[in-house]
């Protein structure tokens, strides 16, 4: 059986830092191989390095604790029209809850997670992949491991 | 030896054949038997002339006394040979073996395996392929244990030991156990998921003669700590207990009073929820320990309480082996120092101290055989090891994280190039590094011939040798080629088909290898499947390999045990071809989206193949696809696929014609 030549042999340099997803894999003969080594990704990957579970755990954890030199983890807060932003130890919180109170406070003004409302300001945060996300869809310990920076929206945006 | 192979030079026709399996059959049964066989031989051999098949078949020993004999053959492997003699061999080993390893429970139905052996005490079942570990086989793809035990239940119910590896064990299974054997005492459930503690509960509340339980790295649904109190006041029997993977906290007073009530307990590892005192409690019932593995070793203790945690450590003069330790603080290293002159293992898996009180630790730790360590141990670490720790059999170093975001690196190859040198006895290394070079490589294959086990991840995919941005291709080179008994290798870094090249012309003992992100082109698949003549695994991920190197080596997957491949360029039509080809492979292809709809040569995600009597298996999950094929050639139940790594496949072949076998 012939081998497609369509392909190009793999070189080190070709390295795509996007994995096609599954809607797009389908055509794609070209197949990158799929270890993005410098995106922002990497850290997200579950199949590399290989290492079980249990230790791939205690990983996130070392992270997790490293970041803030062990008991805080700050992010930037910025509410839309207001150009100073503030700075949050996520560490100081126990849930959403907590932050919620906080930032409302924080800002004197009625903020929520999730669903849209005309009245209220909604949180949003940037993860690491870059993508803006509604907060409160993750549980908060994932959330602190994904979260980079903190938005305040106006309620008609979302 | 010497004196029958003389005979042997003499002797014509079928018999020469007949005689040198008997030989070498001979040569590797355990040497107490030695004498009786060869005396046999040289009887028999005197008058071979007149000897054909049939009166070799007549001259047979009484069914009582062979059985005397094979009850002598502890390993699986000679009693494999063992069964391939004739008939009369194989009815009379298959009655009297009683530990029954089954290396893939879809290679072999579970009634053909409880039909064979009824007097099975022992049966161990690995599941999952390897890659499973790293979360690249998806959920629900199967290896269940239910079936099996289900058919030992009715069968064989005088099993009593059964260990696990990679299966889907639920508390049915758990329950099924607990039922039907009687005698049941040891259950070993490693890297298995699926159960809950209340599956834990019936094992301890039934299980009278309880010898073993232990979970190692099981994924558990803990519903709390309760499961402990089901091992009723009656039970003294525990020899070993490892409960080291679960979450919730059991009641220690219960915990104590089955540790006083152990007399014969070995091996006790706790999880991380069994604080320090608790721990000293323990000890104090149980001096006579060999193995322990600690709770969380991180709590406030005061200074009486440290004494007698100091107290109860050193009172274990029997303490061979240690783990647990988690997140143990620097302060608290020293209450180990007495018991490290007597380890030979130690697993710092989960202790993250920096490489100072590493170093204060292992330096006391003369016969250590055994580490398992984070790379926060360092180079410089490495080093104290390398000149403390003579008797070091196997080493693994583990990521801590801490590098994949740093640049200033404090664990290099420099660290396993020193214990390659200090270390004559190293035979078994896993070891994750950022990056590596080919110089480290040859010279510690040069130091270290006697490897069998040799794993290196480079985390950096595709990473060159640093300093000269060459491949890994020559480092590899040296090791295969200097570590001649080479049995399980991992490969890693940038590496072209060239590395491949020298993997099939020198590993002639590999049965094992590991490769990602590696090679250029169909070649490197070539090579290791034409050259490589034991191998019995091999797993492959993201490498750029296809159809014609698969196909071309069909053959050689009938001789292996399995073969992984995901993110790789073969396409369905491939596998569709392979899986008619090879009646005797089960081809799995894994993947989310059904092949029929991918274009014929687009690649599928992952790929299965594993050889097989069973046919294919009936419990797949929606997402494996396995492709029908033709009429099968009647298959025997005689388990060929276990054969003899001692004999060569034509070997094999004509004792078959030799003595006829009806199955």
């Amino acid at each position: 059986m012939e081998i497609s030549n369509s392909y190009s042999p793999y070189s080190s340099s070709s390295v795509d830092s996007t994995k096609p997803s599954p809607s797009e894999s389908s055509v794609n003969l070209s197949l990158s191989l799929t270890f993005p080594s410098t995106s922002p990704q990497r850290e997200a990957r579950q199949d590399w390095p290989p290492i079980k579970p249990l230790l791939r755990d205690k990983l996130k954890g070392r992270r997790l604790l490293q970041r803030g030199g062990g008991t805080s983890f700050f992010v930037k807060v910025y509410m839309e029209g207001v150009p100073i932003g503030r700075k949050l130890d996520l560490c100081a919180f126990s849930g959403y809850e907590s932050l919620l109170e906080n930032l409302s406070h924080m800002f004197d003004t009625s903020i929520i997670c999730g669903n849209r409302d005309r009245k209220h300001h909604v949180l949003t945060y940037q993860d690491k992949d870059g993508d803006w996300m509604m907060v409160g869809d993750i549980p908060w310990d994932m959330f602190l491991e994904t979260v980079r920076r903190l938005k305040i929206t106006r309620p008609e945006r979302c | 030896m010497g004196a029958s192979s003389t005979l042997l030079m003499v002797s014509h026709g079928h018999c020469l054949l007949c005689f040198s399996c008997l030989v070498t059959l001979i040569a590797h049964f355990e040497s107490h038997l030695k004498p009786f066989l060869f005396f046999l031989s040289i009887s028999l051999s005197l008058s071979f002339r007149r000897l054909s098949v049939s009166v070799l078949m007549g001259l047979r020993l009484p069914s009582k006394v062979l059985e005397h004999i094979i009850s002598f053959i502890d390993a699986n492997e000679d009693r494999n040979s063992v069964s391939l003699v004739c008939k009369s061999w194989f009815e009379t080993e298959r009655r009297t073996r009683r530990k029954v390893f089954v290396g893939n429970c879809y290679a072999v139905t579970p009634a053909a395996v409880a039909r064979r052996f009824p007097k099975m005490r022992s049966l161990t079942l690995k599941g999952k392929p390897h890659f499973a570990d790293y979360n690249l086989v998806p959920d629900g793809w199967g290896g269940y244990a239910w079936p099996w035990i289900e058919a030992m239940a009715a069968k064989t119910p005088s099993l009593e030991e059964v260990r696990l590896k990679r299966m889907v064990v639920t508390d049915e299974c758990l329950e099924k156990i607990a039922a039907s054997f009687k005698d049941f005492k040891v259950l070993v459930l490693t890297s298995c998921e699926g159960f809950s503690t209340d599956g834990l509960a019936a094992i301890a509340a039934t299980c009278r003669n309880l010898r073993e339980l232990e979970l190692r790295e099981c994924i558990v649904e803990d519903l709390g700590g309760d499961w402990l109190s089901y091992f009723p006041e009656t039970l003294t029997s525990l020899v070993s207990l490892d409960f080291s993977c679960l979450d919730s906290e059991v009641k220690l007073s219960d915990l104590e009073r089955l540790v006083s009530r152990s007399p014969n307990l070995k091996s006790l590892k706790l999880n991380r929820a069994v604080a320090l005192d608790g721990l000293e409690s323990l000890l104090r019932r149980a001096p006579q320990l060999v193995e322990l593995g600690t709770g969380s070793f991180s709590d406030d203790l005061d200074q009486e309480a440290l004494s007698k945690l100091a107290k109860a450590f050193a009172a274990l003069k029997q303490l061979k082996c240690l783990s647990g330790l988690w997140d143990v603080l620097p302060e608290y290293i020293p209450l180990l120092y007495s018991v490290c002159p007597r380890l030979t293992s130690l697993n710092l898996s989960y202790a993250t101290v920096q490489m100072p009180d590493l170093v204060d630790l292992l330096s006391r730790c003369s016969k250590l055989q055994k580490l398992w360590v984070m790379d926060l141990i360092e180079d410089k670490g490495l080093k104290a090891v390398a000149s403390c720790c003579k008797e070091l059999r196997e080493l693994r170093v583990f990521p801590s994280g801490a590098d994949l975001d740093e640049t200033d690196v404090a664990l290099t190859e420099q660290g396993l190039v020193s214990v390659s040198e200090g270390c004559p006895k190293l035979e078994s290394v896993l070891y994750f590094c950022v990056q590596f070079t080919n110089t480290a490589l040859v010279t510690i294959a040069r130091n270290r011939p006697n490897f069998r086990c040799f794993r290196l991840c480079v985390m950096e995919p595709f990473a060159p040798d640093y300093r000269t941005q060459k491949p890994l291709d020559e480092g590899f080179k040296a090791i295969v080629e200097r570590c001649k008994d080479l049995q399980r290798l991992s490969v890693s870094g940038l590496l072209t088909d060239k590395a491949f090249e020298y993997i099939g012309k020198h590993a002639k003992k590999l049965g094992m290898l590991s490769v990602a992100f590696a090679g250029d082109s169909d070649l490197m698949l070539h090579h290791l499947l034409s050259g490589c003549e034991s191998l019995k695994k091999l797993e492959i991920r993201d490498c750029p390999f296809g159809d014609a190197a698969l196909l071309e080596n069909a053959a050689k997957l009938e001789t292996m045990r399995s073969l992984w491949m995901s993110s790789c360029f073969v396409s369905f039509d491939a596998c569709k071809i392979l899986s008619q080809k090879m009646p005797r492979l089960n081809v799995e292809v894994i993947d989310e989206h059904p092949p029929e709809t991918r274009p014929e040569s687009s690649p599928v995600e992952r790929i299965y193949i594993y050889r097989t009597v069973a046919g294919p298996r009936l419990d797949m999950p929606e997402f494996v696809w396995t492709i029908h094929k033709t009429p099968e050639i009647g298959v025997s139940n005689l388990a060929i696929k276990h054969c003899c790594g001692r004999f060569t496949f034509h070997t094999l072949y004509l004792i078959s014609i030799l003595f006829p076998l009806r199955c």
